[in-house]
């Protein structure tokens, strides 16, 4: 079986080459970002890299996190991504506090992902959920198992920028009939920033309970222990298990993704705005839309929503650089840990499945403004409703995708 | 003794599949399930000690497993199993 990094490795070519020059590449391209637009482009390459990097060495997944929970009965995803959403609220809130403090005002903070609570947001948690069962991935899922050279989620990206399409051409459907006439809810401008914070870290204690409990049904699977290492005694030891704590083959636990992957989204937001991923794959896709006459952005009223938005114009934008540091980290990381190997499903109807799963996955990023990281992810720590509507929606929609492949081939 | 080939699929399907497989087996059968999928040394196994079944993983190639699943005689000590099947996991992935 020929593979991507069997070739690099050659003869005559040794790893370490290929692990220096990635780095060089990612730094200089990240050089030139910064370059432009007051450093935002290269620092979202950077924040971008390492949410790629994360992604692929702890394996992290959405789609797994509420997919497992319900056909396997396995929670250890759905609890890490919780105590990451934990993290990432106080986080968040800290800083939401310096950008708007008094939030009674009645002015939502700028920057936070505070989508507008609707039929869309349930719709598209709904729909996305199913997809994202079908597809085997969300939208960051899919991204980091195509640097894994998963075939399927390839496909499903296809399909995730045909969705996205096609919902930026039906956007203005979805805003006259619910999108316009909705609040975006902000708990602090309801209770306060203390009661919010409180809320919601009582809210996802309790999601943390629960997913124990559904868990406790049956035998729960440990996490997998460490093999056991001999004490590092030189000063090269110690930088050696370092670097194995970061590169080892075994990966990262999903408790140090999810917490790694909060402070990433911290840090973003500190910049501009938090992780988000469809709003630049959106803008891709209506680019090429473009080539054939067929734009559809900007996005009616967009100007004034929170959220993953596309926003219009050119190719390069804050998310647009996110998405590709995600790749190149998630590439990278897979490369570099030897996991990179071309998979093709035993099923062709995988690839249809794929498909259709990314197309479902696309278009409910448009109307919910955003994915697991932008709608999910990054909306319930800004304190926002909407994340826990559409998190619902996913749990809702993923029992419905369980219940489909459970009678698919 | 049925083979499942699960190669190139990606989660849930290894898991699912091997379960499938377990509920469909004829009784004194036993499964050997062939998959490049890392996290599947560990759900599958649990999969199979869920249905009373104990389980031994082959190294076939870089990247490559069999696990073999066997009936178990009398019931399984399920926190045992489960333990010694996350440090089997553990250890195969680390090579």
């Amino acid at each position: 079986m020929t593979t991507l990094s069997a070739t690099l490795r050659r003869p005559g070519i040794p790893a370490s080459a290929v692990r220096a020059a990635l780095w060089i590449a990612a730094v200089i391209i990240g050089w030139a970002l910064l370059d432009r637009e007051s450093f935002a482009f290269g620092v979202y390459w950077f924040i971008g890299i390492a949410f790629g990097v994360i992604l692929q060495r702890s394996r992290l997944c959405f789609a797994g996190a509420f997919r497992d929970l319900i056909l396997l009965g396995d929670g250890r995803l759905l609890r890490a991504i919780l105590l990451g959403l934990a993290v990432a609220t106080v986080g968040f809130a800290t800083l939401e506090a310096r950008l708007v403090p008094d939030p009674s005002f009645g002015v939502n903070p700028n920057g936070p992902h505070i989508q507008p609570v609707g039929i869309a947001t349930l719709v598209g948690g709904v729909a996305f959920g199913v997809g994202m069962v079908l597809a085997g991935g969300c939208v960051s899922g899919s991204l980091w198992r195509m640097g894994e050279g998963y075939l399927a989620s390839w496909v499903a990206m296809a399909g995730i920028l045909v969705g996205l399409e096609l919902a930026n051409h039906t956007w203005a459907w979805w805003y006259d009939h619910d999108i316009r006439r909705r609040s975006a809810l902000w708990l602090p401008a309801e209770i306060g920033f203390v009661p919010s914070v409180a809320v919601v870290l009582a809210a996802l204690g309790i999601a943390y309970l629960a997913v124990l409990w559904w868990e406790s049904r049956s035998p729960r699977m440990p996490e997998l222990p460490p093999p056991p290492a001999l004490p590092p005694m030189t000063v090269r030891e110690h930088l050696e298990r370092a670097w194995q704590s970061i590169a080892s083959p075994q990966g990262w636990s999903y408790r140090t993704g999810a917490i790694a992957l909060a402070v990433v989204s911290i840090v973003a937001l500190a910049y501009q705005v938090p992780l988000g991923v469809t709003g630049g794959l959106s803008l891709w896709a209506d680019n090429v839309a473009g080539w054939f006459g067929q734009t559809a952005l900007p996005l009616k009223g967009s100007d004034l929503l929170a959220g993953c938005t596309p926003g219009s114009g050119g190719w390069m934008t804050v998310r647009g650089a996110t998405v590709l540091g995600l790749v190149m980290g998630a590439f990278g990381a897979s490369w570099l840990s030897g996991e990179f190997r071309l998979r093709w499903p035993r099923t062709p109807s995988r690839f249809a499945q794929a498909a259709i799963g990314g197309v479902l996955m696309g278009y409910a990023s448009v109307i919910a403004i955003g994915c697991t990281i932008g709608a999910f992810f990054s909306s319930i720590p800004s304190l926002a409703v909407a994340g826990w509507v559409y998190g619902g929606g996913l749990l809702l929609g993923a029992a419905v995708g369980v219940a489909m492949i459970k009678r698919l081939p | 003794m049925v083979e499942l080939d699960v190669r190139g699929e990606m989660c849930p399907y290894p898991a699912m599949k091997a379960r499938q497989a377990l509920q469909k087996l004829p009784p004194g059968e036993t499964l050997e399930v062939l998959t490049d999928h890392a996290p599947a040394l560990s759900t599958i196994p649990w999969e199979g000690a869920k249905l009373g079944y104990r389980s031994s993983i082959e190294v076939v190639g870089k990247g490559l497993w069999r696990i073999r699943l066997e009936k178990a005689e009398g019931p399984i000590d399920t926190r045992k199993a489960l333990e010694e099947i996350a440090r089997r996991a553990a250890e195969l992935t680390t090579s």
